[in-house]
């Protein structure tokens, strides 16, 4: 979970990494403006990068500037996130830009700290073109950073004397943060040494690992809650959210009810391969309640978009007869008029088939439109066939 | 042969008094597996499908010593400890059902296991059968028919598609992986196709990878040494593409990650690539037919 630079420093703060003195401003405080020393750095806050350059990071000299700058940038979309709020901290004099991050390398699955003598927007390209070199660390995970290590990338940093102590504090915590509020990626881009020869975090990146989030009660007392990431959510995406349900909305017309997420990616990857469009990635695995899936029917329903149903079920933890059971009172509760073509298989395939054969005999004017394919028809098929009924209804 | 496991393989379910490892230790059961016990801390003498429960693992060892297989199925916050007790009780393998494990849970224990040259499937894996002779986990026993083509795949649905695909095609399997899809996993895609390199029972390999991570990638040099054919399926290409925070990720993993670079990748090193699920058991046959 990407935090935004406030949010980041905020835990900065606490770790002891010192940031320039901040206020967060958006429409409804304003009037805080008036705290403020000036001049400043007003940064729109965005998961986004590319702020500099987008011009969402301006200085201002005084109030009027501030406020003129700040309603100039709060609404403004940037890479398909609506800025709500800026972060204006105080200017610093900058002597030197340097680069620092911990990060959980997948490649070598280790933690690995990095650390360059120059820093800033073009970081990624000293990589590339290795002008500078970047020091690389690694550690065992679960060792314990030893005094000399944080040293030696204090040093890599260009830290001497009593200023690669300061530094060495400086990666002794980030380190600690890193550990502590299980990061994938704590980064300071840049890290800076001011000319009164202070070591400050003008920048704050942080990934925190959602699936930890357990152990975290303090992020909330920390105003650090879970949220979507990216861009705005539609109101689709908002209401499955609240629901607990994985779902993107696509701008396609068939329904995709797919079973896990990663036979949900390979479908919305065979629909089109069929000349098909998808509507929505949506992840209905991991032996989800009859109450969660009859609420993914029901959102795939509701979408007036959706033209036709794809729906699968192959049955390991999710099993063959929950699903039929939801996918069945789903279907004598709602009456859909779409085509909902699906395919069942796997583990209590048998009793699933049971389920719905009975509602068929029980209700055959319901499941005109409505297919469950099973074992013996391969999925491909269903998917065409679930094209040719959208591509029917659209006529 | 197959690779990990086989019909005399002795298994213990971690979290066996759970409602989904119950059900799926009844089919593991039905199919031929040697469940030999269940541990679940504080209802050891109780009973799951006639299987024994113990309170520790150690405890389990005592009265089953031949068994090398665990199988996790508890809650996420207890799973690094459940692999620690399985590891330190001497099992080999390691199968984590569990997913969402937090990551630097899932970094150290595998690193303690690679130490101790235990392996480790999962987080998020469906588990791993050998057709007809073994399962362990929670894969549909109709998805896979016993033959000779390894697959290995991060999905659980895409694994069993795959076998499906592979069986209504007269393929039938000698072992099929899942890997799982967690964010960091106990064992790659090059640990398992090393496996079935050297397998004798194994004919060629079909691998399913996806979009984020960078496994395929990793895998892709040793497709090149290989002698038996693979044929690589890779989802994610019609997926909207995230956004990287910072630039730390950039430098270490470059453009790895999206479906183009592993499809690249796989190409470049000999593995042929598959469109769609039904393509893979015609690529198959061409391979095959060419290398005999």
């Amino acid at each position: 979970m990407r935090l935004y630079e406030y949010e980041a420093k905020r835990i900065f703060k606490r770790q002891g990494v010192s940031v320039p003195a901040g206020v967060v401003i958006g429409r409804e405080n304003m009037g805080d403006l008036d705290r403020v020393v000036y001049p400043v750095v007003i940064k729109a806050q965005a998961f986004v990068g590319g702020r500099g350059k987008a011009g969402l990071v301006q200085s201002a000299g005084n109030r009027a500037e501030a406020q003129e700058m700040i309603l100039n940038m709060l609404g403004r979309d940037h890479a398909g996130h609506k800025i709500d709020r800026v972060l204006i901290e105080q200017k610093v004099t900058v002597k030197r830009e340097l680069y620092l991050a911990v990060i959980v390398d997948r490649l070598e699955h280790m933690p690995l700290i990095m650390s360059s003598q120059r820093g800033g927007m073009d970081i990624e390209e000293i990589a590339r073109t290795k002008s500078t070199p970047i020091l690389k660390y690694y550690l065992n995970p679960g060792a314990h950073l030893n005094d000399f290590m944080a040293r030696n990338v204090a040093s890599n940093l260009g830290l001497r004397g009593l200023l690669l102590k300061d530094g060495a504090d400086t990666v002794h915590r980030l380190y600690r943060l890193f550990v502590d509020y299980d990061c994938k990626v704590a980064e300071i881009n840049p890290l800076v040494l001011t000319d009164d020869d202070r070591i400050l975090a003008l920048d704050a990146k942080v990934d925190l690992d959602e699936d930890a989030m357990f152990r975290h009660p303090q992020l909330i007392q920390m105003g650090i809650a879970a949220r979507h990431e990216v861009g705005e959510m539609t109101e689709r995406e908002k209401f499955a959210k609240r629901a607990g349900i994985p779902y993107v909305d696509l701008d396609g017309d068939i329904g995709v009810f797919p079973g896990g997420a990663g036979f949900g990616i390979a479908s919305i990857d065979l629909i089109q391969h069929y000349g098909g469009k998808p509507a929505n990635f949506m992840d209905s695995g991991g032996a989800p309640t009859q109450e969660k899936l009859r609420a993914m029917l029901g959102l795939l329903l509701d979408n007036p978009g959706v033209k036709a149903i794809f729906g699968a079920r192959f049955g390991g933890i999710s099993r063959c007869d929950d699903w039929a059971k939801a996918v069945v009172q789903f279907i004598v509760e709602n009456r859909p008029q779409k085509p909902m073509i699906m395919r069942m298989a796997g583990n209590m395939e048998e009793e699933g088939r049971k389920i719905i054969e009975k509602a068929k005999v029980d209700h055959p004017e319901l499941f005109k439109k409505i297919k469950v394919y099973a074992y013996d028809t391969p999925i491909e098929e269903v998917i065409k066939e679930t094209i040719r009924s959208a591509q029917t209804e659209k006529k | 042969m197959a690779i990990i496991i086989d019909r005399h393989t002795e298994t213990i379910v971690q979290g066996i008094t759970g409602s989904n490892a119950a059900v799926h230790t009844k089919f593991m059961l039905e199919y031929g597996t040697k469940v030999v016990g269940g541990v679940t801390p504080g209802k050891g003498g109780q009973n799951v499908e006639g299987v024994k429960v113990y309170d520790t693992v150690s405890d389990c060892v005592v009265e089953h010593p031949n068994v090398t297989v665990a199988s996790i199925w508890v809650p996420p916050r207890f799973a690094r400890d459940a692999i620690l007790e399985s590891i330190e009780a001497g099992m080999k393998r390691v199968i984590v059902i569990t997913e969402r494990i937090p990551v630097h849970d899932m970094l150290y224990a595998r690193h303690v296991a690679r130490e101790k040259k235990v392996m480790i499937i999962g987080g998020n894996t469906p588990g791993l059968i050998s057709p007809g002779r073994s399962l362990v986990g929670m894969l549909p026993k109709i998805a896979f028919g016993a033959g000779r083509i390894g697959t290995v795949a991060r999905s659980g649905a895409v694994t069993y598609y795959i076998a499906n695909s592979l069986n209504l095609a007269g393929f039938g399997q000698s072992t099929s992986v899942g890997l799982g899809g967690d964010p960091i996993l106990g064992t790659n895609f090059e640990d398992v196709l090393r496996l079935f390199e050297e397998d004798p029972e194994t004919d060629a390999v079909v691998m399913a990878g996806e979009i984020g991570g960078v496994y395929e990638e990793l895998a892709a040099p040793f497709i090149k040494t290989m002698k038996k054919p693979v044929i690589a399926y890779i989802t994610g290409k019609a997926a909207p593409q995230g956004k990287r925070l910072g630039h730390a990720g950039a430098i270490v993993e470059g453009n790895m990650g999206t479906a183009a670079s592993k499809i690249a990748a796989l190409e470049e090193n000999g593995a042929v690539v598959a469109e769609t699920l039904s393509e893979i058991p015609r690529l198959l046959k061409q391979a095959l037919d060419g290398t005999h």
